[in-house]
């Protein structure tokens, strides 16, 4: 899309994608509580980001409007297998975010398509991601891309509910 | 191997790498002597104590973004297929789901192939709930 081009992210573009990541993640939380945050989370995640842009394994990319204000982002990282089964070096996408105004214009698909290339460009043949259950829009967004699911990540409580 | 071929079998995308057995040979005794490590074994008593299922998790810390940072992940849990039926499975998870919360699990975790929903329905008789999917795309442009 015209005026929003796709680039790689910079160190000082790590304030606009904490605000993404908050906008991100209180979306996760409204949709399934048990995304609730660590009271150190955005300290956490600012730490991440700064370490993301120094690693040679990690991506980063943001969707940058009228060359001012990041609307979106997505991020990965290339890792080793399992060790057990195949393949041995996988890739992930670790987030993927468009503030809601810029939703349905294809940003998503571009930063994701970006990300995918830079890992295919260093030689990963698969990717991975997880996203959450009850995020319908982007179990069906990924679908569309051509993902196909791979495993099912279930989660208990501690205690149970009828421990309580 | 046991387990992870039968993944393999219902999931090519899960294919065991050539050396896994080996792999796993060397893995084990290490993996019994990590304190964060649960490995569980039932055995038969019949048969010679012969090891007939078997349980792994692993008591993970993760950095604080989520509010829990010590995960319970159950890994694995594997009955021989003469012995299931029985009930193995279900204490197996138990007992391995006691242990981790034990050693300090704040949440519980676990990650079944799609393609055995056996293996989810008893992680759901123990409680479990699904929280994610995990997808996979490959990228060959052959």
């Amino acid at each position: 899309m015209e005026g929003i081009p796709i680039r790689n992210a910079r160190r000082g573009d790590i304030p606009s994608l904490l605000l993404l990541w908050d906008a991100m993640l209180a979306e996760f939380i409204a949709m399934d509580p048990r995304f609730a945050l660590h009271p150190k989370a955005r300290e956490q995640m600012a730490a991440e980001f700064a370490a993301w842009l120094q690693d040679p394994a990690r991506i980063v990319v943001v969707a940058e409007e009228a060359g001012r204000m990041i609307v979106g982002f997505a991020a990965g990282v290339r890792r080793p297998g399992n060790g057990w089964q195949v393949p041995e070096r996988v890739g992930r996408i670790t987030d993927a975010y468009v503030a809601a105004p810029r939703r349905r214009k294809g940003i998503a698909r571009r930063l994701a398509g970006r990300v995918l290339d830079l890992l295919y460009e260093d030689g990963v043949g698969t990717v991975r991601l997880a996203a959450a259950i009850h995020n319908e829009g982007a179990l069906a967004f990924w679908r569309s891309m051509g993902w196909s699911d791979l495993e099912v990540v279930l989660e208990r409580p501690v205690p149970l509910a009828d421990e309580v | 191997m046991h387990f992870l071929g039968e993944a393999a079998h219902g999931e090519a995308r899960m294919r065991l790498m050539p050396d896994a057995r080996e792999r796993s040979e060397h893995a084990l005794p290490v993996w019994m002597g990590q304190d964060d490590r649960v490995l569980l074994v039932a055995a038969d008593e019949g048969e010679g104590a012969v090891p007939v299922a078997y349980a792994m998790g692993l008591l993970r810390k993760v950095p604080p973004l989520l509010a829990a940072t010590q995960v319970g992940e159950v890994l694995e849990v594997f009955v021989d297929e003469a012995h299931r039926g029985q009930g193995l499975g279900d204490a197996l998870v138990a007992v391995l789901c006691d242990a981790l919360v034990g050693r300090g699990a704040q949440v519980l975790r676990a990650a079944v192939p799609v393609s055995q929903p056996a293996a989810e329905a008893r992680l759901a008789r123990a409680g479990f709930g699904r929280l994610q999917l995990e997808l996979e795309r490959s990228l060959d442009r052959g």
